[in-house]
């Protein structure tokens, strides 16, 4: 393959991987699925009960490889029966997996909620359907792009890697999860779920359940979640997810060998002291907390 | 078609038995370098990757173990990999683990300090044992810490490292097996779970790094993990790929 | 959590006896168009390792729910074709599933003293339950290999599930199924027999992707049976599911509406 061809498939996948990043993120927010989720589920037993969509599907990274799984092996289906387009056919499996995310959410979320009657936590079906598109929706995007992403690595016109299609699909997915709980939930955990506390700090411990349950008028929607976290927390994913995507793909098409293994190592070092820029930033810029009553100098 | 024994396959693959346990290992150690927060630090009220340890271990070395797959059919190519095409492998699927773990990380950062608005401090240690800062006055009131300083994102990476390093090595082991792509990968992947889900046992749920007490527990986990990566191991290297067969 | 209505020993019954005999009609009989009985042996495998995940998950396992199926899944997936392949190399094909399925035991209770004697978690049901949730792994695994490619036969196993990549789809299902049930009814008043009809409709939906699946590989109209019978399954034990929720919520199941009482 021309160094070119590479260099723009590189540069296709990371763009896929970058929409998919924000729309894996937003899809969790409106859900409250992962961690966050702990805050959603306690809420109700220490006495706070609302109207936030609460669905578990077994962690963010196993239902979104799920997902991708799903919509890669529909598609290879499409592919290798009626050898569907390939772009129609990822549309296809995307479609299916957006389903069964419809499925698994509705049982999360009606199963969750019965499950804590004796604490008044109901189980509003208009929750349920106002979000269940918007959810379907976000898992849509987000199974299209890794599908065709995963797609392009696989084809052997054009990356050629060796692992079946539904495996790789899988693996990225599975990646995704794991980027999508660890940044951008972090934003919808610790900033959106607790917006009437102050800002600059974490959740205290003895606040834990006492979410954030109005709105600026009325009574808080998930829907308004995924509206504020697709301010930072969404995009951000999207940028991990991408650079992850681009960074790794590109040392490996870009160079070989041991070349690419350095470049790696390179690539990494540079982070860990970008890390370090931004951690003096912060220590500088927001400086000790004052509720701080230890002998420790800052 | 040869026939095909269990004996023969054992004396045939024992080499492959003691990478695979050696893999295993390798992901265990990993997994504790891991500063993962658990629940908790997604609401940053702990430090850490706000997600669970077996996610996070396998979202970076199932990275890792894509960047080795690919060197190693590109590899493959010349004839089988000897020993030194291994190595350059396992490093290949090791640095494509890092880069994502340590993506994560600084993109984590990004929500801590600028969505969230805190400084990344460990309330485990009193200064970094890194660049020797002070921790405890940057720990909010009523949290155990939040976000990823120096330490843990070097530990991050270490981990990282070591994960992508078991399970590129766990892979090449099974091609040298089976010679199948397909089979290799799917049981590399059943190999990683076990050996990353054990040590999160050991773990309970949250660890900052290596400077966590809790880190003095990795040899029970060493302990466990060797014992079924043996057993994985030993079930994985009888079974035999499709040409042994006398397929395709 | 309420007293079950089945016992450990009588779900585990079932979806050994089930699974196995689904498993051995699919695969024995060699006719592509009985191939969903493995897919509804694989159901009763599923809601085995589902009850497993109930039980055990009810003492806090320190990291989530989703880690411990994911465990199972990976010994599941190696002694499944450790099974199969066993059953090629000494050509005795119907000895498969069997040897993988008690493989799998062994390893799950292995592993189980491990976590409990070395790692020292000390949850007295943990070495049953994860031998249980490997074992329904092996079945879940091997009932829907089979389903999708219509025989036993290691060869065409690799060939038509493994090489194709549909075991991935198979695979994170089945882990889903077992795992989902428990983890979407988590709470103090969560009942066993929603778990349990949750545990069937998750089956029914792997059956449908295998059903899918096995369009490509084996005959279409064979993949189409089990597509037709998975969704049957599934809209009849969905719509018990929803039945048991209006049942376990009462006055909690409300079409729209303010917060409760008190709590606004």
């Amino acid at each position: 393959m021309e160094p070119a061809m590479g260099m723009g498939l590189v540069a296709l996948m990371g763009a896929a991987a970058t929409v998919a990043g924000c729309s894996e993120d937003l899809e969790s927010d409106i859900g409250s699925q992962s961690n966050p989720n702990s805050q959603v589920q306690l809420a109700a037993q220490v006495g706070y009960p609302h109207r936030i969509f609460n669905k578990a599907i077994s962690g963010e990274p196993p239902s979104n490889a799920m997902y991708c799984a799903v919509g890669a092996g529909v598609a290879m289906v499409l592919i290798q029966s009626v050898n569907a387009s390939p772009l129609l056919a990822i549309a296809i499996g995307a479609f299916v997996a957006a389903l069964l995310n419809g499925v698994f959410s509705t049982t999360a979320y009606m199963g969750r909620n019965a499950s804590q009657t004796r604490f008044n936590q109901y189980v509003y079906l208009d929750v349920l359907r106002n979000q269940l598109l918007s959810l379907m929706g976000h898992a849509y995007i987000t199974t299209f792009c890794i599908v065709g992403l995963s797609y392009v690595m696989w084809h052997h016109d054009l990356i050629g890697h060796p692992f079946p299609f539904p495996v790789i699909a899988m693996i990225w997915g599975l990646a995704v999860g794991a980027i999508g709980s660890s940044t951008g939930d972090v934003h919808y955990g610790a900033e959106r779920e607790f917006q009437d506390f102050k800002f600059g700090a974490g959740l205290n411990a003895a606040d834990s359940g006492n979410i954030t349950r109005f709105a600026e008028a009325g009574i808080r929607s998930s829907m308004d979640n995924a509206w504020f976290c697709s301010k930072f927390g969404g995009p951000v994913t999207g940028i991990a997810f991408g650079m992850t995507v681009f960074l790794d793909n590109w040392r490996s098409t870009a160079f070989s060998g041991w070349t690419a293994v350095v470049v790696g190592s390179a690539i990494v070092l540079a982070l860990i002291i970008y890390n370090r820029q931004i951690e003096t930033y912060a220590r500088k810029k927001y400086g000790p907390y004052p509720e701080y009553a230890g002998d420790i100098e800052a | 078609m040869t026939d095909i024994t269990i004996i023969g396959m054992l004396m045939e693959h024992w080499v492959s038995i003691i990478g695979i346990i050696l893999g295993g290992i390798c992901i265990a150690v990993g997994v504790h370098f891991v500063p993962v927060g658990g629940a908790p630090a997604a609401m940053a009220q702990a430090t850490g990757i706000g997600t669970g340890t077996v996610q996070l271990a396998a979202g970076s070395g199932l990275t890792g173990l894509l960047a080795a797959g690919y060197m190693y059919m590109t590899l493959s190519a010349a004839g089988t990999p000897g020993i030194s095409e291994v190595i350059l492998i396992c490093a290949t699927g090791a640095v494509g683990a890092m880069i994502m773990i340590t993506v994560t990380m600084l993109v984590g950062n990004w929500v801590y300090i600028y969505g969230v608005g805190v400084p990344p401090a460990s309330a485990k240690v009193d200064h970094d044992p890194i660049t020797g800062d002070s921790q405890a006055p940057y720990v909010a009131p009523g949290t155990v810490g939040q976000g990823m300083p120096t330490v843990c994102f070097v530990s991050g990476a270490i981990g990282g490292l070591l994960g992508g390093l078991g399970g590129s090595l766990v892979y090449c082991m099974l091609m040298w097996v089976n010679g199948d792509a397909a089979i290799s990968s799917i049981f590399a992947i059943g190999v990683f779970l076990v050996n990353a889900v054990l040590p999160s046992y050991n773990i309970q749920g949250t660890i900052e790094g290596f400077h966590d007490p809790k880190f003095k527990r990795v040899p029970k986990a060493v302990l466990a993990c060797f014992i079924a990566s043996l057993l994985c191991g030993i079930i994985a290297v009888i079974i035999p790929g499709m040409s042994a067969f006398g397929g395709v | 959590m309420s007293e079950p209505a089945e016992t450990a020993n009588q779900v585990d019954a079932k979806g050994i006896v089930v699974g196995l005999v689904g498993i051995y009609i699919a695969g024995i009989s060699g006719i592509p168009y009985l191939a969903f009985l493995a897919g509804i042996g694989a159901i009763f495998a599923t809601k085995m390792g589902a009850d497993a995940v109930r039980r055990v998950c009810s003492y806090g396992i320190g990291t989530g729910v989703p880690s411990i199926g994911m465990l199972a899944l990976g010994m599941g997936i190696i002694a499944a074709m450790f099974g199969l392949a066993i059953g090629k190399m000494y050509k005795a094909v119907f000895i498969g599933p069997i040897v993988g399925l008690v493989l799998a035991l062994v390893i799950g209770f292995v592993v189980g003293s491990l976590t409990n004697k070395v790692i020292k978690l000390n949850i007295p049901v943990m070495e049953r339950c994860l031998t249980e949730i490997a074992g329904a792994g092996v079945l879940v695994l091997t009932g829907f290999s089979v389903m999708v490619a219509g025989s036993m036969d290691f060869t065409v196993i690799v060939e038509k599930v493994i090489t194709t990549g549909y075991i991935a789809p198979i695979f994170i299902l089945g882990a889903l199924g077992i795992l989902h049930p428990f983890n979407a009814s988590l709470g103090p008043d969560e009942t066993q027999d929603r778990t349990l009809v949750h545990a069937y409709s998750c089956g029914a939906i792997a059956m449908v992707i295998g059903g899918v699946c096995s369009i490509a590989v084996i005959d279409p109209i064979a993949g189409i049976i089990s597509i037709v019978i998975g969704l049957a399954i599934w809209y009849a034990t969905f719509m018990g599911f929803v039945r048991l929720v209006k049942r376990d919520a009462g006055a909690g199941y409300v079409g729209t509406g303010l917060l409760p009482p008190g709590a606004m």
